[in-house]
């Protein structure tokens, strides 16, 4: 999601939520979230929360804009969101992109599709996006950074 | 008929221990098919939001702590790709 938000920032906002552990030492914890040091409880308190989110932001160098979930959930309620998810909202405030639940059905290729749609196919090499009306989106580039990390998919998609 | 029952039986263990064979090698080992049923099968029934549906609105707190903001202040001008998850 790094090089998509790298790509489009100048035609649409990012936002990164930070909702409920996926894969906590206490709950479902993954062989690969030993080998790579990502190793969390789930966090009982808010403070615990925002501090592994600053984790994540600084160990990973994470770019995008970031808000994070409160105690009661109430975002990964509403948006369906643990343990990932992807969404674009329009300008009217209304769901224009409803990605599948992750690990599997995660696909940031999905969005990228929809802002080449919306905006022409952007890639770092090029600095302004060409009209959608000339064809085919551009596919995306092999890895992307997704804020979950999954045995499948390591740090960087 | 007894040996119906048992070929029946035979087969349904059969089909049982494969399944649960194909899903440590899915999920990596019996723990992780544990922790798929446990944790991830459940919130897959949780309601999702369609396309064309207002999009929820949520209080959310910066990376500082202190400071809140809704979700909606940051839609209006151009679209908004809002990505959840977490580190883990």
């Amino acid at each position: 999601m790094v090089k998509i938000y790298n790509d489009y920032k100048d035609h649409a906002d990012f936002l990164t939520v930070y909702v409920r552990e996926a894969h906590p030492t206490d709950e479902w914890q993954m062989k690969s979230n030993v080998k790579e040091d990502v190793c969390y409880a789930q966090p009982k308190t808010l403070e615990q929360r925002v501090a592994i989110a600053n984790d994540f932001v600084q160990r990973q160098k994470y770019p995008l804009p970031f808000g994070i979930d409160d105690m009661s959930n109430a975002a990964d309620l509403a948006y369906s969101a643990w343990p990932e998810r992807l969404y674009v909202i329009d300008e009217h405030g209304r769901i224009a992109y409803a990605g599948g639940m992750g690990p599997f059905n995660y696909d940031p290729k999905e969005v990228r599709a929809w802002l080449a749609k919306r905006f022409g196919p952007v890639t770092q090499s090029t600095s302004t996006a060409t009209p959608a009306a000339s064809g085919s989106a551009t596919t995306a580039p092999a890895t992307e950074t997704s804020v979950t990390r999954t045995p499948a998919s390591p740090a960087t998609r | 008929m007894s040996r119906f029952w048992k070929w029946a039986f035979g087969s349904f263990a059969a089909i049982l221990i494969l399944a649960f064979a194909g899903l440590c090698y899915m999920a990596g080992s019996p723990k992780d098919v544990y922790g798929m049923v446990r944790y991830a099968f459940p919130h897959m029934h949780r309601g999702k939001l369609r396309v064309g549906a207002d999009a929820p609105d949520v209080r959310l707190l910066a990376l500082d702590g202190s400071n809140h903001f809704h979700l909606r202040e940051r839609t209006g001008a151009r679209p908004l790709v809002v990505i959840f998850g977490s580190y883990t």
